[in-house]
């Protein structure tokens, strides 16, 4: 049998349970074919089951053990690994639970699966240096208005319409997690690595248009024109100034643009 | 030769011991065989462990990394990566190379791969003789080959890509495996040392998974560790391994067994002075008790490196 073909049979045992390649195993009074082969297909299914655990600890603890499994099982069949790393098996996960039954019957679990997923990219996410704080002193005052940002490739935008923050957090205390609560429209969080550090806060509805806008390149003259509609007129120049000075310290600008 | 001397592997010179201080003092000096860099006794570098590495500088002659863990944009990964390489000689060590799978080599992790290369100036580079998925897919797990000449000529003629590509010899190691194939036509060991041959590449000698599938295919370890060319030999793995119902797993969560040890002297004993490290990976303990288990294996290496000195 050419090499390939084997390789295809023997994936196909792992992958779907398939019994092609057996007929071309040894076996041995030690152990028969199958049994040898058992060994690879369990594996697969343990190791992998073992990151999705390690990337979700919070959706595993939300649905038990045995749910989970089960979950992961149809997500690897879903989503097979195509990466050469493991780091990225598990990035489907939040789109799998809100389109698959019966996990998208549970909106709340495809958000657990968003933010910690989230929490996966900000920790890996590429390096860069924040701007100092006294940066901001040195915008000439005519540059203002043209003024753009380069965001830390580290910061992340979520909205979530599900208390899943203060659930993550409680089952890492592990305390007791409030019951899943939504509300009637979803929040802003901001999620960003400060010192090597993961943290995140949640956004007031201006905050969180300001920072998707800055981060798809408007000008400041353009935040200040879009807060107006949560700013009085009058406020919110010196409201957006605030919340840049707030973003600079926080370390999620890299660069002030003024061309 | 006593203190230490320099090797000068990419641009980085970095200082290898050649005499080693074990608790006792009682380590002879000895020297490595011509040719073969010997960078002394290592561990697997473990995420469990940055801190303590950082903070304590513990009595490790090098670390290997596994390539994959780093090839990511930054943040902790990269910081501690960094940090550690600045005081202590590393090599690379991959496990996705899938180097005897019949699909095309992964360009874009090959890129990856010489990137983290040219950060880390590692003393070398290794993957495994074995194949890891086709049609695209990674089954990220270590598969075994069949030992046929097609196979042989097939691997051999990837590893020369590969190492054209790095512009560097890489090692292969010899993985465990649970199964065999009808269309072998040589032993384990006759298909590294024919693929090591054709590839003109390095091996890196897994101990543990020498003994592991000797008691999973009933042979003689010994008669694999007689058929490999020393020179090629320029690092071992020794590990420690899981019984599953009479067949041995390569689980890497338990502390090297006193058969592997022994299997380990009688590698010294034939190979030299090779570069030596334990790999843990699950089941991680303390770092004080892998060190107190690589000081075994420098006890072990001691005598026998000192009486083929003499």
């Amino acid at each position: 049998m050419p090499l390939r073909a084997l390789q295809r049979d023997f994936q196909s045992a792992l992958m779907a349970g398939s019994t092609g390649i057996n007929a071309q195993l040894v076996s041995t009074p030690e152990a028969g074919a199958a049994r040898r082969l058992d060994i690879y297909v369990q594996a697969y299914r343990l190791r992998l089951l073992d990151v999705l655990e390690g990337d979700y600890r919070k959706l595993a603890a939300c649905v038990g053990d045995t749910q989970f499994q089960a979950l992961a099982g149809a997500y690897i069949s879903r989503y097979p690994s195509r990466h050469p790393s493991l780091r990225w098996l598990g990035q489907y996960m939040a789109d799998f639970l809100a389109s698959t039954p019966p996990w998208s019957g549970q909106p709340l679990l495809a958000e657990m699966a968003a933010f910690e997923w989230a929490q996966g990219e900000v920790f890996d996410a590429p390096d860069a240096t924040p701007l100092a704080p006294a940066a901001i002193a040195a915008i000439p005052a005519e540059s203002w208005a043209d003024l753009r940002l380069r965001a830390h490739p580290a910061l992340r935008r979520l909205d979530l319409t599900w208390n899943v923050a203060s659930i993550w957090l409680a089952l890492d205390n592990d305390t007791e997690p409030p019951a899943p609560r939504a509300g009637d429209v979803p929040s802003g969080w901001l999620m960003w690595r400060q010192d090597l550090d993961i943290h995140w806060r949640s956004l007031s509805v201006d905050e969180s248009w300001a920072i998707d806008a800055w981060c798809s390149g408007a000008r400041f003259a353009e935040l200040c024109e879009g807060l107006c509609e949560w700013i009085d007129p009058g406020q919110v120049a010196a409201h957006a100034a605030a919340l840049l000075k707030g973003w600079i310290s926080a370390g999620l600008v890299t660069a002030l643009l003024t061309d | 030769m006593a203190g230490a001397q320099t090797t000068n592997t990419g641009t980085r010179a970095v200082r290898v011991p050649v005499l080693l201080n074990s608790a006792e003092d009682s380590m002879p000096e000895y020297a490595t065989d011509a040719g073969r860099p010997f960078l002394g006794f290592g561990l697997g570098l473990r995420t469990d462990h940055y801190q303590s590495v950082v903070d304590e500088r513990p009595p490790v002659d090098w670390f290997e990394i596994l390539s994959e863990n780093y090839m990511v944009g930054g943040g902790k990964p990269l910081h501690f990566l960094d940090r550690i390489r600045a005081d202590y000689p590393m090599v690379m060590h991959g496990v996705s190379l899938s180097v005897g799978s019949t699909d095309p080599l992964n360009r874009d992790y090959l890129r990856e791969l010489k990137a983290l290369v040219a950060r880390v100036e590692p003393h070398w580079v290794s993957d495994h003789l074995c194949w890891t998925g086709v049609d695209g897919r990674n089954l990220h797990d270590l598969l075994p080959l069949p030992y046929t000449d097609e196979a042989v000529r097939h691997v051999a003629e990837r590893v020369m890509q590969v190492q054209d590509y790095l512009g560097r010899r890489i090692l292969l190691e010899n993985v465990s495996s649970y199964l065999s194939y009808q269309a072998s036509e040589m032993t384990e060991w006759e298909f590294l040392g024919a693929v090591a041959e054709a590839a003109d590449c390095l091996i890196l000698l897994d101990i543990n998974n020498i003994y592991v599938s000797s008691h999973n295919h009933g042979f003689d370890p010994m008669a694999y560790l007689n058929a490999i060319e020393p020179q090629r030999v320029m690092q071992f793995h020794l590990a420690g391994h899981t019984w599953h119902d009479r067949i041995i797993v390569d689980t890497h969560d338990q502390p090297v067994i006193d058969p592997v040890w022994a299997l380990y002297a009688a590698a010294v004993r034939r190979f030299g002075a090779v570069s030596t490290m334990i790999e843990r990976d699950d089941n991680i303990p303390p770092l004080a008790e892998l060190l107190a288990e690589l000081d075994r294996a420098r006890q072990i290496a001691a005598p026998i490196l000192k009486a083929s000195a003499a």
